[in-house]
């Protein structure tokens, strides 16, 4: 077993010190903005969600209820009228057609069964318009990832798709890992997905599923988790000196990464001169690195 | 009577340079490499198929190997990854070479302002035709090669050779 490759921890991004440099207080629209929410769908948070609005709504109600009492205490006090006592609003009535699925009770047998089996180690399961989720602690993912395969009750065959998000908002983790499972013969689709923090190393699916090989390298390229126990653990979309990851959400479009190709003779300058003319015109900063 | 009848030798005989007929020869013949990058080549492939058919320009004959191509057609979005690999294919080519940019993403990065894609593949080859248009109809590709006709044909030596010559001295 080789050592796993273990991603370097992300720090603040500084101006490359590659020649062609964007100027980002030049074009503010070009700056990174860091998502300020976690927009991970589970069915502990959407109810934790209903909580709270229906608390917020009690809570305006009584409010009403408190300011209707002071004013018809004042207007009985100057021998005015009593003020209309306040109505409860009626909530709207959603159409549901037109609502975003909610997260509800996992009924699915299988869903169950995984919850069954693996006791603790399951987090969460819920379904989501028809879609099981199942959400594992991150150290079982091999362990259920095997009982999915060859449980005689599950036999999901094929691993679909297997991908990750980054959840910069998030406290107690970073990424999450999804994977998305097939049933051939049962005709049936289910998710499983892990949560982890930055600089943990998940158990590689490629024992289990074969086809986890080339998508756990895309993860790696291009987010920077990397998987224990991997063939082959090394970047498959970007080249092989590439610098960070591209899919982060602090990693920005234009600038950082972005190089200047220095393969064609530039013999009289010339290219140069047209370039640094070109980006004045648009006003872009390009700054050139100084010989030694 | 004054006017000069012509000789008989003039009568069968056509006196010309022989710049003129190299160039004629190159230009009505030039061979391009198989090589698409993106949906671009699609269009490339319908220029080269029987309803625009390439072929009356004598450029029909899409080679698999850049040692036999006169001329490289750049269709499609040019990548950091793909960079290398476009000037090694290049640098194969025998000399008299050509390039063509075809569409936005090849001429000036099109909508890609981003970390992975080249802003223009000049950066990289010299480039002598420019095609807009994402992606470019088939008739702008046979423009764009008929301007490049037009440039082989009043092309000479000592113009392809002139940036030696100045660097000697």
């Amino acid at each position: 077993m080789t050592e796993p490759i273990i991603p370097p921890a992300p720090e603040v991004l500084e101006a490359p010190a590659g020649p062609y440099v964007y100027d980002y207080a030049a074009s503010p629209q070009r700056q990174v903005v860091m998502p300020k929410t976690v927009p991970l769908p589970s069915y502990r948070t959407y109810l934790a969600e209903v909580k709270a609005a229906a608390e917020a709504d009690e809570a305006k109600w009584k409010k009403m209820q408190a300011d209707y009492e002071t004013a018809k205490a004042k207007a009985e006090a100057e021998g005015k009228d009593a003020p209309k006592p306040p109505v409860r609003p009626v909530p709207r009535k959603d159409d549901n057609d037109l609502k975003t699925p909610w997260p509800q009770e996992a009924k699915d047998a299988d869903l169950l069964l995984l919850q069954e089996v693996l006791g603790a180690k399951v987090e969460e399961i819920f379904e989501q318009a028809g879609e099981l989720t199942c959400q594992l602690e991150k150290g079982a993912i091999h362990e259920a990832l095997t009982l999915c395969r060859e449980h005689e009750g599950l036999r999901y065959e094929m691993l679909a798709d297997q991908s990750a998000t980054h959840y910069p908002a998030a406290n107690d983790f970073a990424y999450s890992v999804v994977y998305h499972l097939t049933s051939i013969s049962r005709r049936k689709r289910l998710r499983l997905r892990i949560l982890v923090p930055e600089g943990f190393v998940p158990e590689s699916a490629c024992s289990v599923y074969p086809s986890a090989n080339w998508m756990e390298r895309e993860i790696f390229d291009m987010l920077g988790i990397s998987f224990a126990n991997h063939p082959d653990m090394t970047r498959i979309l970007c080249p092989d000196d590439w610098e960070g990851h591209a899919l982060r959400k602090d990693y920005p479009v234009v600038g950082w990464g972005q190089r200047d190709v220095a393969f064609r003779e530039d013999r009289g300058g010339m290219i140069e001169r047209i370039a640094l003319q070109k980006a004045g015109q648009l006003g872009i900063n390009l700054k050139q690195p100084k010989a030694d | 009577m004054g006017v000069m009848q012509p000789s008989a030798f003039e009568q069968i005989l056509i006196t010309t340079k022989v710049e003129k007929v190299m160039n004629w020869s190159r230009a009505t013949s030039v061979w391009p490499v198989t090589f698409g990058l993106a949906c671009c080549a699609i269009e490339m492939m319908a220029a080269g198929a029987s309803r625009f058919d390439f072929d009356r320009f004598g450029a029909g004959i899409f080679r698999a190997t850049p040692r036999q191509a006169d001329l490289m057609i750049i269709a499609g979005t040019v990548t950091y990854k793909m960079a290398p690999v476009i000037k090694t294919l290049y640098d194969q080519m025998p000399e008299p070479k050509w390039v063509i940019a075809m569409g936005s993403c090849a001429t000036a990065g099109g909508p890609f302002d981003s970390y992975h894609t080249i802003q223009g593949v000049d950066k990289i080859i010299p480039v002598d035709v420019f095609i807009p248009g994402c992606p470019p109809r088939p008739e702008s590709l046979i423009y764009g090669f008929m301007k490049l006709q037009d440039k082989i044909m009043t092309s000479s030596l000592a113009d392809r050779y002139k940036d030696i010559f100045e660097e000697v001295g």
